[in-house]
């Protein structure tokens, strides 16, 4: 019989009502053993004792059900943004607070490059953009020859140098949507949308997807959740292809690999019979640490870039309504299409309309065919109402709500995009729990940084960047949002019954905390400190 | 690049396969951003290589997916370069967001907005409150209109179908058509790759007919002011389907290019590496009625 190791700690919070706190925890062949005091577990026989963690808080390691690949890819790039960051090797990046702090980042990464490479940065903040806007003339002081491009938090704008803006040919006022033009009448290095960015990130080789591609990538990938306690996380869109699914494999089983790694199927690329063959095709290359098979399907846009989907009376500032990237006929037939054949699917949803109409197609596919085996989750769904989640639990369907909204773009929702009455009910928390809708909450990253313990932060507070509540009553309790962090996100990734928790014969995987985030208090839960992660009886401790 | 766009089920894969069975010599790259059924006809297949479907007569056919980057990448660096890029956007997209890649990117010229209608769905569709904006938008976003299923339909219907058109978009031609059908110069414009402007011959102007349309063309070798070519061309009625022409600007080195869609209009000096080698003047093609060489006519001999 293989050998019993036994963790102690000052408190394990479980997230299982049996036995919901534990001062020890024993593990054979990465599973739970048993949960409980020393004298309990030491029934099963003979084990090796590790106090390490004897000063340190045990939780199921966290489940970020909703980010990308490119989180740890997109650190090849300089960060310049508002918030402090840690980047995938634990390098502090501070926040840039100025204008001047932004062109003195730049100008000491300009001095790190070859004579041949672009500067290319990423994730600088709206904040700036209010009163006077990043344009050519301050990027040109970094440099007037090597090419610049800084790509905004969004990923939907970038403000360009000279170099950069001749390369794409854009020196006059050629009336090109998304060109922004300086009061000298020539573009001023704002570049808004894809159409216009494509010339310079083409020229710049900048190319978002691929990103999250390389071995490198996944591996950054990996530390990037290490350090914020996450064991399990789902990249929520990847065309798969075999070579990729192939990488993934070698490197997400090795011993080192610190995360089980969900990747979905990009489901608006094929036909829904391909798409539900491939879904198939890819379940069956499923490991342990590797787990495929789940669809994405994106139905509209973002309602901070006024491209999602609203029903009346549409949006707070007049804008027109959004987009849809696959018409609603098309979504009810691959939604059925896919339903039928057993494959989970997690729908993006930003805006109500788009919502309403992802649970229409669920509907019908759930008339025509009864298929108790599937949870699908909306994703996103932040503008759902209280009807919207009532049809979610009848309809037994998850959401996977973006708090993390709630902070970072609260306040642009509530003074422009959708107005104070929909902005107080984003990522309604406290509706889908009264309504027993199954949820998680998550952070989109790199949209906004990855970090289970903010995200629950949010949930909990609802304050925005200017420090408004955005909805006290969707509010939800800490324990709620601890929950909603482990065996919430495990739920909507068919995972709970193996993560999630700690009980007896799920992995153990582990968030190793400095602090109790049960009793530091809610405004502080994401302060927490974080030791690391043990991933099926493994520690990981942040480098 | 010419954009295709129309709501689902407007036929714009059967005018695709239709264009691409006539091309002619030309190499036309469609790209495709529905994923409904396999949008080209099995028997032009010749190769796939990944994404991309390669036809015997040249042209090729990659599916866009939801990623427009990796699309236009992947056309743009397609070796030999295609003559046409042709986009059929998806039955959801506003062709004119498409339309602004090419407008941005260097390496490509907007050759047109064209969005199919379907006269049989058109009502219902435009009413559908989750979509009405989008069916809007894709009209008052082309530069040339197709009315499609035109022979599945009462004629007071199609009349009615058009003066709703008419309202949204009054600039653009409006074009009747069935089964999916229409040739090929009158959707892409003449074709100056090919080294010269067709069916121009010089000191004369010649005019031909087919059954709905006319052709006209004139060579001039005369420089002709760039403002009021615009002018000229902003001027016609919206009969005259399409204007190209290759010119002496005054005040300018070397060859200008033309060219005229509905209310698009593009003034832009000729590629340095395009072999162009004929006779400079102008093409156009229009609906066929009696007025139209004599229009053509009046406007050219204005500027010349």
């Amino acid at each position: 019989m293989s050998a019993i190791t036994v963790f102690s700690a000052k408190k394990i919070i479980t997230m299982n009502p049996v036995r919901p706190h534990a001062t020890h925890v024993a593990i054979r062949d990465g599973r739970v053993l048993a949960t409980g005091t020393i004298e309990e577990i030491s029934g099963w026989g003979d084990y090796q004792l590790d106090d390490s963690f004897a000063d340190k808080v045990i939780m199921p390691g966290f489940v970020e059900g909703h980010c990308h690949l490119m989180a740890g890819g997109i650190w090849r790039y300089t960060y310049v943004g508002y918030q402090d960051r840690v980047d995938p090797d634990g390098r502090q990046w501070p926040g840039v607070k100025s204008l001047e702090e932004v062109l003195a980042r730049l100008q000491e990464a300009e001095a790190d490059l070859g004579p041949d490479d672009p500067l290319v940065a990423w994730g600088f903040d709206p904040i700036f953009l209010m009163d006077r806007r990043l344009d050519k003339n301050d990027l040109d002081s970094v440099s007037q020859n090597r090419p610049i491009a800084i790509i905004h938090s969004n990923f939907h704008l970038m403000t360009v140098n000279s170099a950069s803006l001749s390369l794409a040919n854009y020196v006059a006022d050629m009336d090109i949507d998304g060109v922004a033009i300086g009061p000298d009448g020539t573009p001023n290095g704002e570049l808004q949308e894809m159409a216009a960015m494509f010339p310079i990130m083409r020229r710049l080789g900048i190319d978002l997807r691929e990103l999250g591609r390389t071995t490198r990538s996944l591996v950054d990938f990996g530390k990037v959740c290490n350090r914020v306690g996450v064991t399990t996380a789902a990249d929520l869109i990847n065309d798969l292809p075999d070579e990729d699914v192939a990488q993934m494999r070698v490197i997400t089983d090795g011993s080192d690999y610190p995360i089980r790694l969900m990747s979905l199927l990009n489901g608006i690329s094929q036909p829904a019979e391909e798409t539900r063959e491939r879904a198939l095709e890819l379940k069956a290359k499923s490991t342990e640490k590797l787990r495929l098979g789940a669809v994405k399907i994106i139905t509209d846009g973002s309602i901070q870039g006024f491209t999602a989907r609203l029903r009346w009376p549409h949006h707070y500032n007049g804008a027109p309504n959004g987009i849809w990237n696959i018409a609603p006929e098309q979504l009810n037939v691959l939604v059925s299409v896919l339903h039928e054949a057993g494959v989970q699917m997690h729908i993006h949803t930003n805006g109500d309309e788009a919502i309403e109409v992802a649970l229409e197609a669920l509907e019908q596919a759930k008339i025509k065919k009864n298929r108790p085996d599937l949870l699908h989750v909306l994703q996103h769904c932040q503008m759902a109402d209280r009807a919207q989640f009532r049809k979610m639990k009848r309809l037994g369907v998850a959401a996977n709500l973006f708090s993390n909204h709630i902070y970072y773009f609260g306040d642009k929702h509530y003074e422009l995009t959708i107005g104070p009455d929909r902005a107080l009910r984003m990522d309604a928390c406290q509706s889908a729990i009264d309504y027993g809708v199954p949820f998680a909450i998550h952070s989109d990253a790199p949209v906004t940084p990855m970090a289970p313990l903010f995200t629950a932060w949010c949930a909990v507070n609802r304050l925005t960047e200017s420090g408004k509540c955005l909805g006290e009553y969707e509010r939800i309790g800490v324990s709620e949002a601890l929950q909603a962090i482990t065996l919430g996100a495990a739920t909507t990734l068919h995972m709970d019954h193996e993560v999630g928790s700690i009980e007896t014969g799920k992995w153990a995987d582990f968030a190793i905390l400095d602090d109790d985030p049960e009793t530091i208090g809610a405004g502080k839960l994401k302060d927490v400190g974080i030791w690391g992660t043990v991933l099926a009886g493994e520690k990981h401790k942040i480098p | 690049m010419t954009v295709l766009g129309g709501f689902l089920g407007s036929g714009k894969t059967t005018l695709v396969n239709h264009l691409l069975r006539h091309a002619d010599g030309k190499r036309i790259m469609v790209l495709v951003n529905d994923f409904g059924e396999l949008p080209i006809d099995q028997d032009l297949i010749a190769a796939k290589d990944g994404n991309i479907l390669t036809l015997a007569n040249g042209c090729a056919c990659c599916s866009m997916g939801a990623d427009l980057y990796k699309a236009f990448a992947a056309a743009l660096d397609y070796a030999p370069a295609p003559d046409h890029l042709l986009i059929e956007a998806s039955g959801v997209a506003e062709p004119k967001r498409i339309a602004n890649f090419a407008r941005a990117e260097p390496d490509l010229t907007l050759n047109g907005v064209i969005t199919m209608v379907d006269a049989v769905n058109f009502e219902k569709t435009r009413t559908d409150n989750r979509l009405s904006d989008i069916v809007e938008a894709q009209i008052t976003g082309a530069h040339m209109l197709l009315l499609n299923k035109c022979d599945l339909v009462p004629t007071q219907d199609l009349e009615k179908c058009e003066s709703v058109l008419r309202g949204f978009n009054g600039t653009a031609p409006l074009i009747r058509v069935e089964h999916g059908v229409l040739s090929a110069d009158i959707f892409f414009g003449e074709d100056i790759k090919a080294g010269r402007l067709k069916e121009i011959s010089e000191g004369s102007h010649t005019h031909t007919h087919e059954a709905d349309f006319a052709r006209w063309s004139v060579a001039t070798d005369t420089e002709i002011d760039k403002a009021a070519l615009r002018e000229t061309l902003l001027q016609l009625p919206s009969s005259i389907l399409r204007v190209k022409g290759i010119f002496r600007a005054s005040g300018e080195d070397g060859l200008w290019i033309a060219h005229k869609v509905g209310a698009h209009i593009d003034i832009s000096r000729l590629p340095t590496d395009s072999s162009f080698s004929g006779n400079t003047g102008f093409v156009a093609i229009g609906l066929s009625n009696q007025d139209f060489t004599t229009i053509l006519d009046t406007a050219f001999q204005s500027i010349k």
